[in-house]
C-alpha cells in the first residue's frame, strides 16, 4: 500500500470510521510515520470540532449532584488504590477520622451477620458438649483402668497364694476371732523361707485412720507384721515376710492399729491363732 | 456556573501539596471561564487546560474539578446527542472523568490539544456504551435531522453558541450527502461499511464522500479552528 493510500485513510480514522482491518493496517503504519501522525492529529482536531454540532440552543447540563458523585468516586478510587502524588510520595491509605462513615448495612449483610452468629453459637455449644463428654470419658477410662489394675493385682495375689499353698512344706494356721470380733476368721500360710500369705474374712473395713496389723508372737514377744484393710464384704489379703526369729512362732494375732502400723501392739486383739 | 459558585464548589476538595502549577491553573481557570472568546484568552485557555491535565496527572482533585466545570457542558451535550439519554449520558460522563483521572498522565500536548483529547475520550466511551446498549435503532437521518436546525442566536452560553454556530455554518455548507455521512460516523459511531449498508450506498462512494466532507469541513473552519479550543 502506498503512502498516499494511508493518507487517504486518515480522515476516516479521525472519525473512528475505518473498518477493523483497515484500522489495524493504518495504525501499524502511523506508528512509524511521523508525517501521518501529524496529519492524523490535525484531522482529529477537525473531527473534535463536530462535538459543537451536538449543542442545542439551550445547552443541556448534567445534574449538580453528578459533579460531587464524580469527585467522590475519584476519591474512593484514590483511597482504594493508594495512588501517587505528584512528588512521587504515596498517599496514605489511612482514612481520616472525619472521613469515616458509618457502614451502610444492607438486609443481606444483616441476615448474613445473624446467620454467622447462629453458626458461631451452635459451633461453640457443640465444642463445649464435646469437651464435657471428653472429660467424662477420661474419668471413666481412668476408673476402668484402676479397676483393671486392681483386678490384676488381686489375680496376681491369688496366683501367689495358690502357688504357695501348693508348695511342699507350706504350713497353714487358722486364726479365729476373739470376743472383740467373734465372726472373724483368717488363714495364714507360710513356707520355710518365711514368705507368708494371710487371707481374712469377717473383718469389717477399719475406721478412717486405722488398719489391721499382723503380729508374730515368739517367746511371748510380739513382732510387728504389715498392715492391711478389708473391703465391704469383710475380706482382706496380705503377703508378708515372717522375721527369722519368728519362724518358729506358734502364735499369730491381728489387732486394730493406726493405719501406718506400730512397733508394739496398742489395740485390742481381733484374731489370734 | 458563576465565579462565586465555582469557588464555593471547588473549595470542598483537598488541595494536594506541592502543586503550585495546578493551583495556578485552577486559579486562572476561575478567571478565564469557557465563555470567553478571543485569541489571547483562547491561548490562555489552551495553556490552562494543559496545566490542569498535568495537575490531574499528579492527582490534583481540584484540577479535575476545574476541568469538569470547564468541559461538562460540551461533553455532556455530546454524550446526550450520541446516547439520546440524559441518564446514560450522566453515567458515561462520570466514567469519562474517572478515565481522565486515571489517564491524564498519558496526555502529551505535543501530540494533540486538550480539547481534542477530552472530546475524543468522551466520544469513544459514548460509542462503546451505544454499542453495548445496541441502541442503533434510530432512523437513518437522525443525526442529520437533529444537527443544523438547532442553530439559534438565543443561546445562553455565548462561547458555546458562537462555536456551535461556526461548526453548524460549516456543516450547512457541506453537500447533504457528505454531511450525513460525517454525522453518522461521528454521532452514531458507524464505520464506513456500516454507513454503506445503512444508506445502501457503495462503500467506495462512502469513503470518497467522507474524505471530501472532512476536507471541506476543515477548509470551512479554516482559521476559526483555533477558536474551537
Amino acid at each position: 500500500m502506498a503512502h498516499q493510500d494511508y493518507q487517504e485513510m486518515l480522515t476516516a480514522q479521525a472519525l473512528n470510521a475505518l473498518d477493523a482491518d483497515d484500522a489495524r493496517v493504518l495504525e501499524a503504519h502511523v506508528q512509524g510515520c511521523a508525517e501521518c501522525r501529524i496529519e492524523l492529529s490535525s484531522w482529529e482536531d477537525t473531527a473534535a470540532g463536530l462535538a459543537f454540532a451536538a449543542l442545542g440552543t439551550q445547552p443541556v447540563e448534567p445534574t449538580i449532584q453528578l459533579r460531587e458523585r464524580t469527585l467522590q468516586a475519584i476519591r474512593a478510587e484514590t483511597l482504594a488504590l493508594g495512588t501517587f502524588e505528584g512528588d512521587g510520595s504515596r498517599v496514605s491509605n489511612v482514612v481520616d477520622l472525619d472521613q469515616r462513615r458509618p457502614r451502610s448495612w444492607t438486609p443481606a449483610l444483616t441476615w448474613g451477620a445473624v446467620a454467622a452468629a447462629v453458626v458461631f453459637a451452635v459451633l461453640g455449644a457443640s465444642i463445649f458438649i464435646l469437651w464435657q463428654q471428653n472429660l467424662a470419658a477420661r474419668d471413666e477410662l481412668a476408673r476402668l483402668t484402676q479397676q483393671v489394675r486392681e483386678a490384676n493385682e488381686q489375680l496376681a495375689r491369688q496366683r501367689d497364694a495358690l502357688g504357695m499353698v501348693a508348695t511342699p512344706g507350706t504350713r497353714m494356721t487358722e486364726l479365729a476371732g476373739t470376743n472383740e470380733m467373734p465372726g472373724a476368721h483368717a488363714m495364714l500360710a507360710f513356707d520355710q523361707s518365711g514368705r507368708a500369705l494371710l487371707m481374712a474374712k469377717g473383718l469389717p473395713p477399719p475406721p478412717t485412720g486405722k488398719a489391721y496389723q499382723l503380729w508374730f508372737i515368739a517367746g511371748g514377744r510380739p513382732l510387728p507384721g504389715k498392715v492391711f484393710t478389708t473391703d465391704n464384704s469383710g475380706a482382706g489379703m496380705l503377703t508378708d515376710q515372717i522375721p527369722a526369729e519368728a519362724l518358729k512362732a506358734a502364735v499369730f494375732a491381728i489387732t486394730l492399729e493406726p493405719k501406718d502400723g506400730v512397733p508394739a501392739p496398742t489395740g485390742a486383739i481381733y484374731l489370734k491363732s | 456556573m458563576g465565579l462565586s459558585n465555582r469557588n464555593a464548589a471547588t473549595s470542598a476538595f483537598r488541595r494536594p501539596k506541592n502543586s503550585f502549577i495546578g493551583n495556578l491553573a485552577v486559579s486562572l481557570a476561575s478567571y478565564i471561564p469557557l465563555l470567553q472568546i478571543g485569541t489571547l484568552q483562547l491561548e490562555h485557555a489552551h495553556s490552562i487546560d494543559v496545566a490542569l491535565l498535568h495537575a490531574v496527572a499528579r492527582r490534583d482533585e481540584q484540577a479535575l474539578a476545574s476541568l469538569y466545570d470547564r468541559y461538562r457542558v460540551i461533553l455532556f451535550g455530546l454524550l446526550v446527542r450520541i446516547l439520546n439519554s440524559r441518564e446514560e449520558a450522566e453515567d458515561v460522563l462520570q466514567e469519562v472523568f474517572l478515565q481522565i483521572w486515571r489517564r491524564a498522565a498519558d496526555f502529551d500536548e505535543r501530540r494533540g490539544r486538550p480539547f481534542t483529547w477530552l472530546v475524543t475520550l468522551a466520544r469513544s466511551r459514548a460509542i462503546d456504551r451505544l454499542r453495548f446498549l445496541a441502541s442503533r435503532q434510530r432512523v437513518t437521518d437522525t443525526a442529520a435531522r437533529e444537527a443544523p436546525e438547532e442553530v439559534s442566536d438565543a443561546a445562553s452560553d455565548t462561547l458555546h453558541s458562537e462555536q456551535r454556530e461556526i461548526v453548524q455554518r460549516a456543516l450547512a455548507e457541506l453537500p447533504e450527502e457528505q454531511k450525513l455521512i460525517l454525522l453518522l460516523a461521528y454521532f452514531e459511531g458507524l464505520t464506513q461499511s456500516e454507513i454503506s449498508e445503512r444508506l445502501s450506498t457503495p462503500l467506495g462512494t462512502v469513503k470518497t464522500r467522507m474524505r471530501s466532507g472532512m476536507i471541506k469541513l476543515r477548509e470551512l473552519l479554516g482559521s476559526q479552528m483555533k477558536s474551537l479550543r
